[in-house]
């Protein structure tokens, strides 16, 4: 049985839902830095750390396309394979910008469930986010320990 | 939007009882063309409704039904009524509860053939 | 990849700066921006974390002039250098023609130093790039701070120029350093160009 974690609790209920609803084989909610805060569906904490890494890559570049355009940002993103699909979202909360990122499978989902299910679980994920007074600003040096931290929660046995 | 797809859709509307219909693709659950009224939430059911003709599809091929060619969905405040469409389409069309659903289907029907 | 073009005689070349994070790689690139005159330099891009670490990468395309009657550009660009990102250090480095290695002096960095050189060894394997024979350069950066925190460059040489390539102190804030080790690397670049297509 596949495990949903999160390093953040509050993640955990409505990451849950959207994973079911949306039929996702693999779901990550990390910030636009990379930095997971909670996972479906992975085994390996090195497959997290890359998913996650380029994930939040490709965000950033379309996010300089947009403004290159004059565009504000985009705030999904699909790419389409033969039997599975990729889709990106962005949704703002308390806690600051999150990113989604999901794989699934075009027997299970489709594009049009996933993104139907992201937008319920944009507003969740706001609703349930805690305040921005409550978080601490972070710290250029406590940002690699950071990321390594949430990725060792993910996984602790 | 199309003007072939545009003509299909009002078509459809005209029916007695009927809110509104699209064109979806049938894999990704999006709209590709729509005339709805006010109020309905074109691509929930649009996403949904897609999924579930699929599902449906695997279910008659598990027990040998052949292709779908009919879903009629009956609730207590409307209908769901879906027909397979061209090029890997479903036309769903959402209806009042008391919709003549035989009459809706036949137009349905007709209707995808001419877009063929 | 090189691209060289017959036509329109002109050559692009990619260089990619690495080493550890915080060693100066972007500081390298943002020197060199505010130092080269407008009509010879792009845009830079900057794709970073919101604490200004590089999240993808940075990228300054630079035009370098005429060399033997081609127009010769030379695209840089940054890796993240966390540990973290390594899966977007490879995409970076696809088609490297030439890596300047940014190591930070400071003697606690030694071990990062190390590692990221393995990193770099392993990663140009991967794409099928002979570590051996990719024009690099190493760049000793931070050398203005205290002496009793960094290593010499002879130290350093000693410690992690392998392959005795050209090495080069440096303080990428002020920029001392960065234009030589530019230089040095543009120059094995065209040099190893020129070789190959001799051969």
């Amino acid at each position: 049985m596949k495990l949903t974690r999160a390093v953040e609790p509050w993640v955990l209920e409505p990451l849950e839902r959207f994973v079911l609803e949306a039929g996702a084989r693999l779901t990550l909610v990390m910030t636009p830095s990379g930095q997971v805060l909670a996972q479906h569906g992975f085994t390996r904490a090195v497959d997290v750390m890359a998913a996650a890494a380029l994930g939040a890559g490709i965000v950033a570049s379309t996010a300089e396309i947009a403004r290159m355009m004059d565009e504000s940002t985009f705030h999904a993103l699909n790419h389409q394979g033969r039997r599975h699909g990729i889709f990106l979202g962005a949704c703002d909360t308390g806690r600051g910008r999150l990113l989604v990122l999901v794989v699934y499978a075009a027997e299970s989902s489709s594009v049009g469930l996933v993104q139907l299910f992201f937008e319920e679980l944009a507003v969740a994920l706001a609703a349930a986010a805690p305040a921005p007074a409550e978080q601490p600003p972070v710290l250029a040096a406590d940002f690699e320990r950071d990321l390594n931290e949430s990725l060792a929660t993910l996984f602790r046995p | 939007m199309s003007l072939r797809f545009q003509r299909l859709l009002d078509v459809i509307t005209r029916v007695r009882g009927v809110q509104g219909a699209m064109l979806v693709a049938g894999e990704d659950g999006l709209v590709v063309a729509e005339s709805l009224m006010e109020g309905v939430r074109g691509n929930a059911v649009a996403a949904l409704a897609a999924s579930l003709t699929k599902r449906f599809g695997r279910a008659a091929e598990a027990g040998g039904l052949g292709p779908v060619s009919f879903l009629h969905l009956q609730a207590t405040d409307g209908a769901l009524l879906v027909v397979p469409a061209p090029e890997g389409m479903v036309l769903v069309v959402v209806a009042d509860a008391d919709v003549n659903v035989g009459l809706a289907r036949l137009e349905m029907r007709r209707a995808v053939e001419e877009v063929a | 990849m090189s691209l060289v073009n017959f036509t329109t005689r002109e050559i692009t070349c990619k260089i990619v700066y690495y080493g550890p994070g915080r060693s100066g790689k972007t500081t390298n690139l943002h020197y060199i921006y505010g130092r080269v005159p407008d009509d010879r330099r792009g845009r830079m891009v900057s794709l970073a974390t919101h604490t200004d670490r590089t999240l993808f990468f940075d990228f300054l395309p630079l035009e370098l002039g005429t060399i033997s009657g081609f127009t010769t550009r030379f695209q840089l660009y940054t890796v993240p250098g966390q540990v973290y990102y390594n899966a977007t250090r490879k995409l970076v480095l696809q088609g490297a023609d030439g890596v300047v290695f940014v190591a930070d002096s400071q003697a606690r960095q030694l071990d990062e130093n190390i590692e990221s050189l393995q990193n770099l060894q392993v990663n140009l394997l991967e794409q099928g790039i002979d570590a051996r024979t990719i024009p690099t350069v190493l760049q000793y950066n931070k050398q203005d701070l205290p002496s009793d925190l960094i290593l010499t460059p002879a130290e350093l040489d000693e410690a992690i120029n392998f392959r005795s390539v050209p090495s080069f102190p440096a303080e990428a804030v002020g920029g001392t350093g960065v234009f030589e080790t530019l230089r040095a690397i543009s120059e094995r670049v065209l040099r190893r160009l020129s070789e190959e297509r001799e051969s």
